[in-house]
Parts: structure tokens; C-alpha cells; sequence
């Protein structure tokens, strides 16, 4: 079959210099993807001004790899050191860093790099073949479609995590209560800010992340040091097996779908498409009760679906000029600044530079797949560092990562507390996986329901016309509905 | 003129000492004032790396470090609608090598009494965008002219999508509202690319966006443009009427310039001037400028832009007053 454009991508794929900047792309982005606190928008937007010095196609290639590969990044540091990398990878740490704990480490990297590649690959393609017509659909979300979407996604808040629905649901409300803090969109009032001006824009996703997973874990490490600790076989190295992929194939797929549609919508980037593809591969798995133990699937899932997201967010970014995501808007400035206008007319007038960006990005995620995978041996024995060693390095990373994000001490100090509160919440016997799903759709659901209200003239009947909402509507019952039910009729069936 | 394209390395060196050699023959006080700068200078912004702000403020700096012949950095001091930022250079010496950026919101917030600075304090140097406000509507609606979506307004409030309350679209809407005797129902989104999805998704009636938000729609037909918030014509959209012409005397715009604080010596102020202009006459910011849907005359000296961030917060206080946002001090 040929691919559409291909003709004007060759230039892109005969260059060496094209070549070698997606190459050095690729490999910055997955270390700096890997790096906490240090995100690949950061990246994207610190390349910017290097980018000027090339000429369209290069620079953009550059910035679109660096995006792609710096999505995989994050996973890496997740699964090692409980230390997301990046928002995106919050997900993955769920399931990832337990099954390093277990001494599989290589087998969790080789997941989420083949998941990723396959996430991103698949997304490139939907973007290759269908982006003009998959823009339009950016057009019919609006706040009530979004507000909707929410509430499917918190729909599955209780069953996210362990065993007990009603800590899930406290800890999901927790994580709705920080996402209140800052101006309100809606009235531009201040809540929860007491003054502090760092404070307006809210509470920051990265210290948080950073204290609820990688300092909690240390807290916890902290208290079992003095024991004996069992010792790490080989096995930490070894890759997946092919019985894996074959399991987790189901799970790649869904989540490339998923992500790829969250990834087109404007408002929504990779880390609530990595939610989500959590959520959904839980659902479906024949095993849900593996999922916060080390489930494989339960890497895949978010991995899969934030990579494609990247894919998905350049469908309304270079189709339309609105920004899919926070990177592509960076991106979408890297193409202002070479004099380029993206929308509708790029598409028709510089067919050259988008088939070049495509084959950049495709290019991209068949590279961190190998880098990834060849990486996977080689970070994988950082999980055999002795603890004593390795968690007060991390503990320093985690105060870079904070402060780095925009050399502010306040996000130090949000680090700092959401690592005593997540440790606190671990001893009685609290998950961080809800109060992260709560704190990631929270600003969402309240924004959207409030824009929605205003459009509907207060009338929440609005609600009833639209049938996108409808059906997510009628899809978060289902979900809230499933668990009861089925209970309900196993307990029939028995007696 | 000397002319060059900082996008060709090799010419660059020869470029720089052409300029420095220029800038010391038109300006013998200079050869004066050699201890400045004496060491980067930084640019002080209140955005996140990648926003407009900043690939504004980093288009700037390419050409302005070569007039100047110093490292310029830009520095993005977020969050708190640009107090942050204006807290930050407020504690740095006032020698002309800590700029801030500045954009409406930072007038507003002025207005609001929020931050240690005041107007007053401010001394202009320079603007690098001039981006005036488009009140516009879907080409399918039955609103033809600022005439017809006036009387919409009297019969039913005009769904007005914005971005943040408080915001210089917002204050723009609801100020000329206000003047029209009209009545809005202000929807505010995040930002500018949402407010362009849900004008086209009809989730609401009319926006004022800035022209290099909406000029692709304006251009190909979805969005028709009703007036521009400005004295004059844009030159990409000359059959638009102001809102001057129309007999409405609302003018905003979103801006992008650069000030030092009071007490920062005049000749350093000058040199600032002098080169930053010089920066944002190459190629590269033409070009940038061009990409965003703006022109040359994007790009003004002190004594314009001086007068225009005065006029702006003139505007946005009473407006401010108007609406009941603040009380009158």
C-alpha cells in the first residue's frame, strides 16, 4: 500500500542531518521524559530558540521527536524509582513500580516501551491518513461533552485501586479538593490561596506527583531499611516474554484508540488519555484484581494511550491551530516562529513540511522502541542499587524536580506535604492511584459543568440535548452500575 | 541600514561588529555608557516556556543580543497573572538589566492593587506585538453586522466566549457591552484555541479574539468579523470597520512589550531601546510576526508605546470601575 505523501517525505528520510536531529531528539527526549520535574514541554519550549537557526522541516522534526520520545521517558522513572517522570506516567507507576519491586524491572520497561511505540506508531497513522477529518470532531466537544467525558472517567474512581471502594472514593475526593485551589475559571475568584501568588493558577500536578509517589516511597523504605533484604535475582534484566506481548496486545490496542481519540480533543492531553487507558484496560482484563500489584496490563493501558495522545494532539494543532496538548502548543509556536501559520491552509500550501513532521514522528517511536528496549537491560539495574544508596538520591531528585519546574520554593513545599500526606494515607491503607484520577479531572468537571450551566442558561435539561453527553453519561452508568449488578445476580445464582 | 539574517552563522561575527560599528557612529554618547551592559541581561516574563509571550520574548532576544553584543536570557517568572513576575524584577536593582515583559494582564492587575508596582513606576522601552481584539461570529449566523448582534443583545444576552474573567477580552466585551447599552452571558474558557472550537462548535454566539487567534477561520470563511477593537483598519482584514468608525469608542488590544522600573538611568534606557529595535527589524522576527498573522507595524519605540500602555490602563481601570470589578480609590 502507499502511504500518502510519501514522495515528500523522502527528503526527510535521505537527510543524515534530518536524520541525526531526530536521532539526538529521540534520545534527549526520553532522558528528559525520564528526569522528574523536567517535562517535555519544558524541553520542547528550551529547544525553541535553537530551532531558529534551522530551517522548517529539521526544526520541527526535532521538536516533534523530542515530544514523542519524551512521553516514553517518563514511564522509565516510574517504574524504577516511583518517581514519575512526567504527569503522563503517573498511571504507569501504578502497576510499574510494583512489578520492579518484584525483581522484573527489564519486564516492565519492555512493556511500556513496545506499548508506547505501538501507542505513538498507531497514532501517527490515524494522523497520516484522517487528520483534516478527525479536526472536525474537535468542533463538536464542547463544555457539556467535556463535562460528560469527566464523569465517565471518574465513574470508575471506586474501583481504581485495592479492595475498598470507600477509601478509593475519599481519597478521588481529596484529590477534587486540591484541584479546587486557585482562580476560578468561571468567576475569577480566589480559593485556597491565602495570598500566595504562585498559588492563583492552582496547586501544581508535578510537586504533587512527585511527593505522593517517589517521597512517600522513600518514607516507606525508610521504615523496613533495617531489615534483611531479599535479594534481587538476574531476573531484574530480562525482557518480556512473547506469552506477555500476547497478553498485554488487547490492552495496546484499546489504549491506542483511547488515547488517540482524547489525544484530538483540544482540551485534553496525554495524562487524563493515560487515566483513562488505565481505567479501560482494568475493566476489560481477565485478572483486575492483578492491576496495583504489578499487572502488565496495567502498563500497557497508560502507555500505550499517552503515547498515542501525541499523535492525536497534532491532528487539531497542525489541522486546525489550536493546540491538542501543552507540548503541541510549544510546538505550534516553533511553527509561528519559522513564519509558518498552521490550519487548514498548511495542509493545502506546505504538504512537504507536514508529511516531513509525520515521518519525523513515525520515525521517532520506532527509534525509542529500540532505544528503550536496549535501555530497558541497562536502566533496569538501577532497581539493584541498594536502597540505602539509592533512595536519598532519589530524595535529591525529587527537590530538582520540584524546584526545577519554574524555580519556584512553594512547589518544594507542596512536594514536602504531599509526601507526609501520602504517607500518612498509605499506612491506613490508602491508594494515591484515585487521589491522582480526582486531582486530574477535577479542574475539568467543575470547569466544564460551570461553562456548560452559563450556555445552558442554568437550565441543566441543556444536558438532554446534546447526544455526545448522552452517551458518556449513559457509559459512567454502566460502569457504576456493573459491579453491583453483577454482585447481585452471583448472589441469586447461589442460593 | 545594516541589514543581516542571524539564521546565517557564518556572517554573524561580521554582522555584529557592523552593527556595533553603526550603533557607535550614530551615537557617540555611547562610546560614554561602555560598562552597559555589563552582563546579561534578562528578560523577565510572566508566561510559561512555549506560550505566545515567551516565543515572542525569544524571537526578540535573537536579533537584540547581536545589536547589543550581550547574552540576554529569558526568564519566566509564572503563576499569579503576573505578579510573580513583577514581584521578581520589583526586587532587582534598577541598572536596566532586569526587563519585564509585559502584556495587559499585568496592567490589570496593576489596576487591582495586586504586586509592589504601580503605573508610575514604569518606564517603556519598547513593543513587540500590537494584536488587536476582532469581534467576530460564526459566518452562518444570522448577525451580519456589530449593528445586528447589539439588537441580539437586547432581546437575549449574547453568549460572548472569553478567556479568563478579568482578562483583556473579557474587560474588552464587557466593556463595549456596556457602551452599547447591550447585554452579554460571558462564557470563559482556558484560553484563545477553546474559545475558537466552541465559537465553531456554536456553543456560543460571538468572541473577541485576537486577530492571530481566529485570522485562518476569519480568512477561509467560518468566522465572519464584525469590527476590530482599534482606531484603524488591520491591513490583513481591510473591509472590517473599527469600533472607532462605528461609532464606539472601545480600543484593546493585546500587547506585548518591554519596561524597566523608575529609577533606571536614561541613557541605559535608550541603549535598550535602541538595540531592541534594531533586533526586532531582522528577518527572524519579521518573519515571526508574519507567522502570527501581525506586520511591521507591530514593533514601536518608547514614546508610542509609553503613550499606549498609559492609554491601556486608563481604559482597564475604569472599565474595571465600571463593571465593579474595583472601587474607585
Amino acid at each position: 500500500m502507499a502511504l500518502p505523501g510519501f514522495e515528500y517525505a523522502l527528503p526527510v528520510l535521505t537527510d543524515p542531518f534530518v536524520i541525526g536531529l531526530i536521532v539526538v531528539g529521540t534520545i534527549a527526549g526520553v532522558l528528559v521524559g525520564a528526569l522528574p520535574g523536567l517535562s517535555s514541554s519544558m524541553a520542547v519550549a528550551l529547544l525553541l530558540p535553537f530551532s531558529l537557526y534551522l530551517d522548517p522541516i529539521p526544526a520541527i522534526a526535532l521538536l516533534s521527536a523530542l515530544y514523542c520520545a519524551g512521553t516514553f521517558g517518563g514511564s522509565i522513572t516510574a517504574i524504577l524509582i516511583n518517581a514519575p517522570g512526567a504527569p503522563p506516567a503517573a498511571a504507569t507507576a501504578f502497576d510499574g513500580y510494583p512489578l520492579a519491586v518484584k525483581g522484573e524491572a527489564g519486564r516492565a520497561l519492555g512493556i511500556s516501551a513496545v506499548a508506547s511505540a505501538s501507542g505513538g506508531i498507531f497514532s501517527v497513522l490515524v494522523l497520516l491518513f484522517a487528520a483534516p477529518l478527525l479536526a472536525r470532531m474537535a468542533y463538536s466537544f464542547g463544555p457539556p461533552e467535556y463535562f460528560a467525558l469527566a464523569v465517565f472517567g471518574l465513574s470508575m474512581l471506586s474501583s481504581i485501586s485495592g479492595e475498598q471502594p470507600v477509601k478509593n472514593l475519599i481519597g478521588g475526593c481529596f484529590g477534587l479538593l486540591i484541584a479546587t485551589v486557585g482562580v476560578d475559571l468561571t468567576t475569577g475568584i480566589e480559593r485556597f490561596t491565602f495570598g500566595v501568588p504562585e498559588l492563583y493558577d492552582g496547586i501544581h500536578f508535578i510537586p504533587v506527583l512527585i511527593g505522593l509517589f517517589a517521597v512517600t516511597e522513600l518514607l516507606s523504605q525508610a521504615q523496613i531499611l533495617g531489615q534483611e533484604k531479599i535479594s534481587v535475582t538476574v531476573s531484574a534484566v530480562k525482557l518480556p516474554s512473547w506469552a506477555d506481548f500476547k497478553r498485554v496486545k488487547n490492552s495496546i490496542l484499546r489504549s491506542s484508540a483511547i488515547g488517540t481519540f482524547i489525544g484530538v480533543l483540544p482540551a485534553e492531553g496525554s495524562t487524563m488519555a493515560a487515566m483513562i487507558g488505565y481505567n479501560e484496560a482494568k475493566r476489560w482484563s481477565d485478572k483486575p484484581e492483578e492491576f496495583g500489584t504489578g499487572s502488565i496490563e496495567g502498563i500497557a493501558g497508560p502507555e500505550a494511550a499517552n503515547n498515542a495522545a501525541t499523535g492525536g494532539s497534532m491532528v487539531p494543532t497542525l489541522a486546525l491551530g489550536i493546540p491538542g496538548s501543552a507540548t503541541a502548543a510549544v510546538i505550534l509556536g516553533g511553527l509561528q516562529v519559522q513564519g509558518l501559520r498552521p490550519g487548514p491552509y498548511l495542509f493545502e500550501e506546505q504538504p512537504g513540511l507536514l508529511y516531513g513532521i509525520f515521518f519525523a514522528m513515525l520515525l521517532s517511536n520506532l527509534l525509542f522502541l529500540g532505544v528503550g528496549l536496549i535501555g530497558a537491560k541497562v536502566f533496569s539495574r538501577i532497581s539493584l542499587v541498594p536502597a540505602t544508596l539509592l533512595w536519598p538520591t532519589v530524595f535529591a531528585l525529587c527537590f530538582v524536580g520540584a524546584y526545577g519546574l519554574e524555580q519556584s520554593l512553594i512547589d518544594v513545599w507542596v512536594m514536602l506535604a504531599a509526601g507526609l500526606i501520602g504517607f500518612g494515607l498509605k499506612r491506613y491503607g490508602f491508594s494515591p492511584a484515585p487521589i491522582i484520577m480526582g486531582l486530574v479531572l477535577g479542574g475539568l468537571v467543575e470547569t466544564s459543568l460551570a461553562q456548560s450551566m452559563i450556555i445552558f442558561d442554568q437550565q441543566w435539561t441543556g444536558f438532554l440535548e446534546r447526544p455526545i453527553s448522552l452517551v458518556f453519561f449513559a457509559l459512567a452508568l454502566i460502569s457504576v452500575l456493573n459491579a453491583p449488578v453483577r454482585g447481585f445476580i452471583r448472589r441469586r445464582r447461589s442460593r | 541600514m545594516v541589514k543581516f539574517h542571524p539564521m546565517n552563522a557564518r556572517s554573524s561575527w561580521l554582522a555584529r561588529f557592523s552593527v556595533l560599528a553603526v550603533t557607535v557612529i550614530a551615537s557617540p554618547p555611547a562610546l560614554a555608557q561602555a560598562d552597559f551592559p555589563s552582563r546579561p541581561i534578562d528578560i523577565v516574563t510572566h508566561a510559561s516556556p512555549g506560550g505566545g509571550t515567551d516565543a515572542t520574548a525569544r524571537s526578540m532576544v535573537l536579533g537584540t543580543k547581536l545589536a547589543l553584543d550581550v547574552d540576554m536570557a529569558v526568564v519566566p517568572r509564572t503563576g499569579g497573572g503576573g505578579v510573580v513576575a513583577m514581584n521578581y524584577v520589583h526586587s532587582r536593582p534598577r541598572d536596566g538589566h532586569t526587563v519585564l515583559a509585559i502584556t495587559p494582564t499585568h496592567l490589570f492587575a496593576i489596576a487591582r492593587g495586586q504586586g509592589p508596582i504601580k503605573i508610575d513606576d514604569l518606564v517603556a522601552i519598547a513593543r513587540s506585538t500590537d494584536d488587536p481584539i476582532v469581534v467576530m461570529v460564526r459566518s452562518d449566523s444570522p448577525v451580519q453586522t456589530l449593528e445586528d448582534l447589539i439588537e441580539l443583545g437586547k432581546e437575549r444576552p449574547i453568549k460572548w466566549g472569553t478567556t479568563q474573567i478579568g482578562s483583556v477580552d473579557h474587560v474588552a466585551g464587557a466593556t463595549f457591552a456596556q457602551r452599547a447599552g447591550t447585554e452579554l452571558s460571558v462564557v470563559p474558557f482556558q484560553g484563545g484555541g477553546e474559545v475558537v472550537t466552541n465559537l465553531m462548535g456554536g456553543s456560543v454566539d460571538a468572541a473577541g479574539l485576537n486577530l492571530t487567534e481566529a485570522l485562518d477561520q476569519i480568512q477561509r470563511g467560518d468566522f465572519r468579523a464584525l469590527a476590530v477593537m482599534a482606531e484603524e483598519r488591520l491591513a490583513s482584514i481591510p473591509d472590517v470597520p473599527t469600533t472607532v468608525e462605528l461609532g464606539y469608542d472601545v480600543v484593546f488590544s493585546t500587547v506585548r512589550g518591554y519596561l524597566v522600573l523608575k529609577g533606571t538611568p536614561e541613557d541605559r534606557i535608550d541603549i535598550l531601546e535602541r538595540g531592541m529595535l534594531e533586533g526586532m527589524r531582522q528577518q527572524n522576527f519579521v518573519d515571526y510576526l508574519h507567522g502570527a498573522g501581525l506586520d511591521e507595524s507591530s514593533v514601536a519605540g518608547r514614546e508610542v508605546w509609553d503613550a499606549q500602555v498609559r492609554r491601556l490602563y486608563d481604559n482597564a481601570r475604569q472599565a474595571m470601575i465600571d463593571l465593579g470589578i474595583i472601587r474607585e480609590r
